[in-house]
């Protein structure tokens, strides 16, 4: 006789009379449809609304780890051409290097303007410059950290100083996600350095809202394809196998609820099992990117470049992930940015490796209506300065850097805030790290001083108690 | 850019128009203006920095105006040049940072208006500098966690046959209140599987639960909690509890995720604490101060005090953080954080930037207490790029100092060999060194001409080799060097000129460095070796050209070819240099053991920091503890106040210290507390349901000379503590949450839990106890294996014993809501997800313990019934009833049978018990 369908009467177990009423009841078979919804109200991701009507419903965040330099990419400086080997006409701030400053140095790359808009990019980028039109360009921001791990917590969590969740953990706590098969928050090759999974953690919210990282930046994409979400593989048993296997363990598990009244934990990791299951069935479809995607969408990431190749997977991966309702999607290009020294070697290897997988997910979202609302945002955790240090390289820079957003409800073609005419400062419009947080999450339709967590006695935000949204540059 | 103007203004500032009129604008200005003022303005312009002649930190200040005179317009207070200047309307532009946003413009502007008013004087001598002018009342006082204990009653019950000890009457009163009745006693399998797992984190053997079965002795139950309490499993478990309240990790976490490499030591001291029952108060006692206690003999060191401060040394720490001392009193913050969570239950760290919330803490109370921390050393040096950690050694100093000083001697020997080598390549390349200039030119001929080398060398007379390195070296790139800049922008007819300009400066650097050189030598050869100075270091910020090029350039000899062709004479000196310093290396002995810990710091004057800023330093904070809890105020004569703090914490009549402990206790326990937030027992914190029960066993507790294992026999023992899990509907109606603890609460099995139960199942833990699972002391590169944690399914220590990184917690422990190391914490979240679905079924390590248990299951028992049963035991501690055990087998051959193309009767077993560690049963425990 099949297990599943075998009833079970005895007992041994001293139990209320009510719950052995509900044992006999339900032997071994299935509990009713009712007690399964019952346990999927508790799934702290099922969508939830917004606070007001959002402009994305999805974030794609390609993060530039290292700070890659405003000054020679979407922030020209007529000064430092004309200024070049002059000593910095202000005090230093605090900066990161030892040694003192150098003189000020040149953008080592020619702007020109593009696009209708005739934003300048610098030939750095000239695959993104194409894009132009597209893109919010934000030459204000602000930070606080002079060193990365400070300067990535920042970015991702609002502080360098207390532990917090990341704004994709606050994005899916808000939000919930619209695959259940699939993670709210994905993280696709993180760097483990620079506070590694603090930058995706949930800190105090619950654990279902922690970023799942996809691999780790030093791996290659050939090893992270093979499992990239842990324990998601079944590598012993069939499909038909492992079903069978978790009716049985089904099965036992009611009998075990049934007998044991008013435990909704026990019904809700009775979901959770079918809920993995099909996770484990769908889930590996979307990271199939080489196999699934037509060769001209991996031309158009540089899939067939091996320059290109590791970012323009993750940058089609982050679409595929899109395309299916996860809510939160970070791309990291690995700790590669920091050019101290040999900035123009280095930054034009750097660019290589990501200018045409960028342009390609930006064209690609667009061709297939997901640009507008999808926000993508191209962020550093820091700009560089305009003084040379070494004679070929720059320092950190958080007091004035660019970063740029599209899609998602911003403005297209438009370059908000400035700095000072060397380029160290934000000057005009400035965008604090919790400015920007605030703007994120008001495009996804939420109020960011709403959105809140009771931890510790008292209510916590993404942006603590500062932030501004920057309406100027919602479209 | 600045642009700090001399324009002169005459003072006109009416001085009444300062002063603050009404409370309401004193409220205004303390509120909005005054961290305004702190956050974009005193950092330049202040009582000590006074850039443009201004200081923004003082009425006074405020008052006198700076360089560009007053501030304030009494006539046109629109027009006034605060007003100007920092709406960028003015050519002077301030704050220099960027414009302030308008909120914060508004704010001035209203604050002009009103005639700039400035309540008391100075911000040093403000009263309240930052607080919301809170004190502390009589009635703060009577809050009830600031009470101090007092011995309740035990509490009358009628049905005093279930009450077996106080704890039940508590229990029962309230309960009988509420017209509840206790659950019935849990069975005796599902008794002994809770409280096997609860004390220590493994569950019963299949011989512990016949042995329990089988003792009919009234007291049966009582000698396995004997027994349990008397295994070193106890410590193991309930250590790892106390070490989620010490935010214990192995790692700085934060930024750079530095290594701790002694951490372990406090992590086995805590273990060895629970299980030697350490006194309570003697525990807190050494984790605050240990290393100021005496040792147990004379004369010796107090190694297990040092080590035990480890609670404090041992936080999440930005050690990268170029903010030094930012860096500094964030690291004080959080050991304040933490000993005030951990040991008082109270949020006191709140009180930083301004008076807590909610409770009844200052600023100044906080800034008391920080100034024990603040004269405490956290740091070898915290001033160096990245700050440096502290190890402290755990030797007398005479055997510390025979280790260094053999180490230096080594050392010294080195560096002897080293220098020969060098002074021998210093005189070899010095005829080259005189011709840079010929080099120059050289070059040039070769990447601007298209001269070979060789041809360009030999008609200057070089050599090629290092001409091939100077061509290399000035060949222009992409990329610009500031510092040859002048050389690659010469014309052709200026290049003699330009490259005798950079031989100039080279000659001048040269001579500055050989006369460095040369004192160092003198010095070095007359040097005790034990004390030598260190050689010196050219700098490449000190002259980048002379440091590319002779330095570390064209004329600098590679490392690897540093001892080629060495002549015979100086080849024979090495070779016994290298005798001698292969002797001196095999004299060192060994290295002392080290500890991650606290010492006592230089002294340091603490002051409250307004709005938390270290910049606006305000009135003295002397040592002291938070006013709310005490009237009496330490005095300390020397050193940092730990050990006045330690003793402090550890009072009897300390009026949180026992009570938090004993939550905490039942908090683990029962898997709630009687105040169910254990680290905060201020007002956002819950009140106790059991206020009574709370302080009997704190009284009992600290009677009881703080033995934790006292208050768990008193807990354990009670009929409470033995109910079952089962609910009955009117409980569940009358009590949903249970807070009256009409039954026991079924918990889920915490990730250790999980994975130590399973490896003890299947027989695979390692029982080894202490000691670090890691080698050497350091942070490898960015992203290698050694930035992570290593993974608990690949090691068979109990998990414990595995080292944290912080920034890298292993998948399973996020899974299994760990927690994340950092902030001390005595309740776990509890998340059901899918990803921890799919560990169970799809994981290595589940797949191994399950084949493993079925593997000896069917080996061990030819009859199917009989291995059904057993795996019951093993897995879930209880026997199946008959209906179990056919449903077992059915599955075990239907699945044989339907899968036999592929499968076995093995496979299906191995099924079958993936099947059972899968289950609810498994993980939940009744």
């Amino acid at each position: 006789m099949d297990p599943i369908t075998k009833s079970f009467h005895t007992t041994q177990r001293p139990v209320s009379r009510r719950a052995a009423l509900r044992a006999a009841a339900c032997g071994f078979g299935y509990l009713g449809l009712a007690d399964l919804l019952s346990a999927a109200t508790e799934n702290p991701l099922a969508p939830k609304a917004p606070h007001f009507t959002p402009r994305a419903k999805r974030v794609i965040f390609l993060f530039i780890h290292g700070g890659p330099s405003h000054l020679d990419t979407f922030d020209p400086k007529p000064r430092l051409f004309r200024d070049h080997g002059k000593p910095l006409p202000i005090k230093r701030p605090l900066a990161f290097a030892d040694e003192p400053a150098g003189p000020l140095m040149k953008p080592l790359w020619e702007f020109k303007p593009h696009g209708e808009s005739g934003i300048p990019v610098s030939s750095l980028f000239p695959n993104v410059a194409t894009c132009v039109d597209d893109m919010c360009i934000i030459r204000s921001m602000v930070g606080e950290g002079v060193d990365h791990g400070a300067a990535l917590l920042q970015t991702f969590t609002g502080t360098s100083t207390f532990v917090r969740p990341s704004m994709g953990a606050w994005t899916v706590y808000g939000l919930g996600t619209e695959n259940g098969n699939l993670p709210g928050f994905i993280t696709i090759k993180p760097a483990l350095s620079h506070g590694g999974a603090k930058n995706w953690s949930s800190a105090f919210l619950p654990g279902a809202y922690q970023g799942t990282a996809i691999g780790n930046a030093g791996m290659k994409v050939d090893d992270v394809k093979g499992e990239p979400i842990e324990y998601l593989l079944q590598k012993r048993f069939s499909p038909d196998e492992q079903r069978y296997e978790l009716d049985m363990l089904q099965n036992i598990n009611r009998r075990h609820a049934a007998m044991r009244a008013h435990d909704p934990q026990l019904e809700a990791r009775i979901e959770s099992f079918e809920l993995a299951f099909r996770m484990q069935t769908q889930a590996p479809e979307a990271f199939r990117v080489e196999q699934a995607e037509s060769d001209a969408t991996k031309k158009l990431y540089g899939l067939d470049d091996p320059t290109t190749r590791d970012f323009g997977w993750q940058c089609l991966l982050a679409r595929r992930l899109a395309e299916r309702g996860v809510r939160y999607i970070q791309c990291t290009h690995s700790y590669k940015w920091d050019q101290h020294s040999d900035l123009f070697d280095k930054h034009t290897e750097n660019a290589k490796e990501v200018d045409k997988p960028i342009a390609g997910l930006l064209k690609d979202l667009k061709a297939r209506g997901l640009l507008k609302d999808t926000l993508v945002i191209w962020a550093g955790e820091f700009g560089r300065t305009p003084v040379s240090q070494g004679g070929n390289g720059r320092d950190h820079n958080p007091y004035g850097y660019t970063i740029w957003m599209a899609g998602g409800g911003v403005k297209p073609g438009f370059v908000y805030g400035a700095t000072d005419d060397i380029g160290y400062y934000a000057t005009e419009d400035r965008m604090h790290i919790h400015d920007f947080h605030a703007t994120v999450l008001h495009l996804l339709g939420l109020n960011h001083e709403k959105l809140t967590y009771r931890y510790s006695g008292r209510d916590f935000r993404l942006t603590d108690v500062a932030g501004v949204v920057a309406q100027k540059i919602i479209a | 850019m600045h642009r700090i103007l001399p324009i002169l203004f005459t003072l006109s500032l009416c001085t009444s128009a300062i002063r603050a009129q009404k409370p309401e604008q004193a409220e205004f200005f303390e509120k909005k203006v005054r961290p305004l003022l702190v956050s974009n303005c005193q950092a330049c312009h202040n009582a000590k920095v006074k850039t443009s002649g201004l200081d923004l930190s003082s009425a006074a200040g405020f008052q006198q105006g700076g360089g560009s005179g007053s501030l304030v317009s009494k006539d046109d207070p629109k027009t006034s040049l605060l007003l100007q200047v920092t709406s960028y309307e003015a050519r002077l532009k301030m704050p220099p940072t960027g414009k302030l946003k308008d909120e914060d413009q508004t704010t001035l502007r209203t604050w002009v208006e009103m005639g700039a008013p400035w309540p008391g004087g100075s911000a040093a001598a403000a009263p309240k500098p930052s607080g919301t002018g809170k004190h502390v009342t009589e009635a703060d006082r009577q809050f009830w966690s600031f009470r101090p204990v007092t011995r309740p009653e035990v509490a009358a019950v009628k049905d005093m046959g279930w009450a077996k000890n106080p704890v039940d009457r508590f229990i029962l009163a309230r309960l009988e209140e509420k017209g509840l009745k206790p659950a019935p006693p849990a069975d005796k399998p599902a008794l002994l599987r809770r409280v096997t797992f609860d004390l220590t984190g493994l569950s019963p053997s299949e011989k512990e639960i016949s042995d329990f079965l089988a003792d009919q002795s009234p007291d049966a139950y009582a000698k396995v909690v004997d027994r349990l309490l008397a295994s070193p499993r106890y410590g193991e478990k309930w250590g790892r509890n106390w070490l989620d309240v010490a935010r214990y990790a192995d790692s700085t976490g934060n930024d750079e995720d530095h290594r701790y490499p002694y951490a372990w030591r406090y992590r086995d001291y805590v273990v060895g604490a629970f299980n030697s029952d350490m006194p309570y108060n003697q525990f807190v006692r050494e984790q605050i101060a240990g290393d100021l206690l005496p040792a147990s003999h004379p004369g010796e060191i107090n190694r297990r005090g040092i080590v035990a401060t480890g609670f404090l040394a041992l936080g999440a720490k930005a050690i990268a953080q170029q903010d030094k001392k930012k860096m500094l009193y964030d690291v004080y913050d959080e050991q304040l954080d933490v000993t005030s969570r951990a040991i008082m239950g109270v949020t006191l760290a709140c009180a930083r930037c301004h008076d807590h919330k909610f409770d009844p803490f200052l600023t100044r109370d906080y800034y008391s207490l920080i100034n024990i921390f603040a004269n405490t050393k956290d740091f070898k040096d915290p001033d160096t790029h990245v700050s440096q950690l502290l190890s402290t050694p755990l030797a007398p100093k005479a055997e510390v100092d025979r280790y260094l000083a053999a180490g230096k001697r080594a050392e010294a020997k080195q560096l002897e060999m080293e220098d020969l080598v060098d002074q021998h390549l210093e005189r070899a390349v010095a005829p080259e060194v005189a011709k840079v200039a010929d080099y120059m030119l050289a070059a040039r001929r070769v990447y601007a001409d298209n001269v070979s080398v060789s041809a360009a060398a030999s008609d200057k007379g070089l050599n090629e080799a290092i001409l091939e390195k100077w061509v290399k070296y000035l060949k222009p790139r992409g990329e610009s060097r500031v510092h040859l800049d002048k050389w690659q922008q010469a014309a052709a007819a200026q290049a003699p000129q330009i490259a005798g300009e950079y031989k100039a400066d080279f000659d001048q650097q040269l001579a500055g460095w050989q006369v460095k050189l040369a004192e160092w030598r003198t010095k070095f050869r007359s040097a005790d070796p034990e004390h030598f100075p260190a050689k010196p270091k050219f700098e490449a910020s000190d002259d980048r050209f002379f440091f590319e090029t002779y330095i570390a350039g064209p004329f600098a000899t590679e490392k690897k070819d540093r001892d080629k062709n060495l002549p015979p004479d100086l080849q024979a000196k090495i070779e016994a240099l290298k005798k001698e310093h292969e002797q001196l290396k095999a004299a060192i002995p060994p290295e002392p053991d080290m500890a991650c810990a606290v010492q006592e710091g230089d002294p340091v004057e603490q002051k409250v920091f307004v709005r938390g800023d270290y910049n606006s330093p305000g009135e003295p904070a002397p040592k002291a503890f938070p006013v709310v809890m005490t009237r009496e105020q330490p005095s300390v004569s020397h050193g940092s106040g730990r050990l006045e703090l330690a003793n402090w914490l550890s009072r009897p009549d300390h009026p949180l210290t026992a009570r938090v402990m004993v939550n905490r206790i039942w908090n683990w326990h029962f898997g709630e507390g009687i105040v169910r937030t254990p680290d905060n027992f201020g007002k956002m914190g819950e009140r106790p349901t059991h206020p009574e029960l709370l302080d009997y066993l704190a009284s009992e507790f600290v009677n009881g000379g703080w033995s934790v294992k006292k208050i768990h026999r008193l807990i354990l023992l009670s009929n409470a503590y033995q109910m079952s899990s089962d609910v009955t509907d009117t409980a569940q109606q009358a009590d949903p949450e249970n807070r009256l603890f009409s039954r026991f609460p079924r918990r889920r099995l915490t990730v250790e839990e999980i994975r130590d139960g399973l490896l003890a199942m299947d027989g695979s833990l390692d029982y080894t106890m202490g000691g670090t699972l890691q080698s050497g002391t350091g942070t490898d590169g960015e992203n290698s294996e050694a930035r992570l944690s290593i993974r608990p399914e690949t090691v068979k220590r109990r998990m414990v014993y595995l080292p944290l990184r912080r920034a890298n917690l292993p998948t399973l422990l996020n899974l299994f809501d760990f927690g994340d190391a950092t902030t001390a914490s005595g309740k776990r979240a509890l998340t059901t997800v899918a990803p921890q679905a799919l560990f169970m079924m799809n994981s290595e390590f589940i797949s191994e313990r399950s084949k493993n248990v079925a593997d000896e299951v069917t080996k061990t028992n030819s009859d199917p019934g009989a291995r059904v049963r057993t795996l019951y035991m093993r897995v879930l501690n209880r026997q199946p009833d008959a209906s179990e055990v056919d449903n077992a087998l059915s599955y075990v051959s239907s699945f044989a049978q339907k899968f036999a193309a592929k499968r076995t009767e093995s496979d299906a077993w191995f099924s079958l018990a993936r099947v059972l560690i899968a289950s609810n049963e498994f993980i939940y425990v009744d």
